[in-house]
């Protein structure tokens, strides 16, 4: 009985409470420091300013027109040639043509009707293609 | 040493300030503080983002970026409150007067008429603005692969 006893008060049988605290604020500060508020993304553009207009040869346009369907209808300056792609190929058509014509310019015409979908779908593959001449018209009187 | 009264006292009360509790009130003062404190943020509006795989990230201090949600029937809000589409001009025009580095984030549902994006746009011309961004997703080349 002696020696049982004489043990027993030796080992304390709790868990020591202490330094609880210490290792909440721990955790605590880990999280602050790894978190990440999601930032605000998107395709950035900046608008032509008000009474802005410049004369463009017509030559150096690449119309792009979206039809409410999403079919996406290439107009090359001046030749009323029309070429009916998918929203996805007009990378490959920006950095074929930009390649002949440096100045060139992407003018988007949106019907009025078109999802907004498809028009941000041209939009991605003009700025994944690097272009940065892009003007946003809507199509009219068709 | 003298065993008299005074020392005796001495050694019932202790001269620390007890610091165990202390955890507790700084941890009461950090939740009273996370409970009271009110981001500036306008709420969710429930649309379906459009998806682009050129979506970068603004590089843009949260307090210069002005969200202008449009509904996919073509409702706009700013700062939690609809507006009429002729009177986004007269929103937007004071505000940009007041910080130059404004940012316009434009957030629209993936399926509203262009027709409405683009009178937004006008809207912003003419209010000055001319740095807009058309808030999107990032899409997966995976995803445009299937599609």
């Amino acid at each position: 009985m002696a020696v049982m006893g004489n043990k027993k008060t030796k080992v304390s049988d709790e868990i020591p409470s202490s330094s609880m605290a210490d290792i909440a604020f721990l955790l605590l500060i880990f999280f602050l420091v790894t978190t990440v508020f999601p930032k605000d993304k998107g395709l950035s553009m900046v608008l032509p300013e008000e009474s802005e207009t410049v004369e463009v040869s017509q030559k150096n346009i690449l119309h792009i027109l979206i039809q409410p369907n999403g079919a996406v209808t290439i107009k090359r300056g001046e030749s009323q040639q029309e070429q009916t792609v998918r929203p996805g190929d007009v990378e490959a058509i920006w950095r074929q043509d930009v390649a002949q014509n440096e100045n060139l310019i992407a003018g988007v015409k949106t019907h009025p009707d078109t999802p907004y979908r498809f028009m941000i779908d041209v939009l991605d593959a003009l700025q994944s293609a690097g272009a940065e001449r892009i003007s946003l018209q809507v199509l009219e009187g068709e | 040493m003298s065993m008299k009264g005074g020392l005796n006292r001495k050694s019932k009360t202790s001269s620390e300030v007890p610091s165990s509790s202390m955890a507790d009130i700084a941890f009461l003062l950090l939740i009273f503080f996370m409970v009271s404190t009110v981001f500036q943020a306008d709420k969710e509006r429930g649309i379906e983002w459009a998806q682009a795989e050129a979506t970068e990230k603004i590089d843009e201090k949260q307090k210069n970026i002005l969200n202008i949600w449009v509904e996919a029937n073509g409702d706009v809000f700013i700062n939690d409150v609809q507006r009429e589409m002729s009177e986004v001009r007269t929103v937007v025009a004071p505000l940009y007067r007041n910080n130059q580095s404004m940012v316009i984030s434009v957030r629209s549902d993936r399926n509203v008429p262009y027709r409405y994006i683009d009178l937004v746009q006008k809207e912003l011309v003419a209010a000055g603005v001319v740095r807009v961004v058309f808030a999107t997703e990032l899409e997966q080349s995976m995803t445009r692969e299937r599609r």
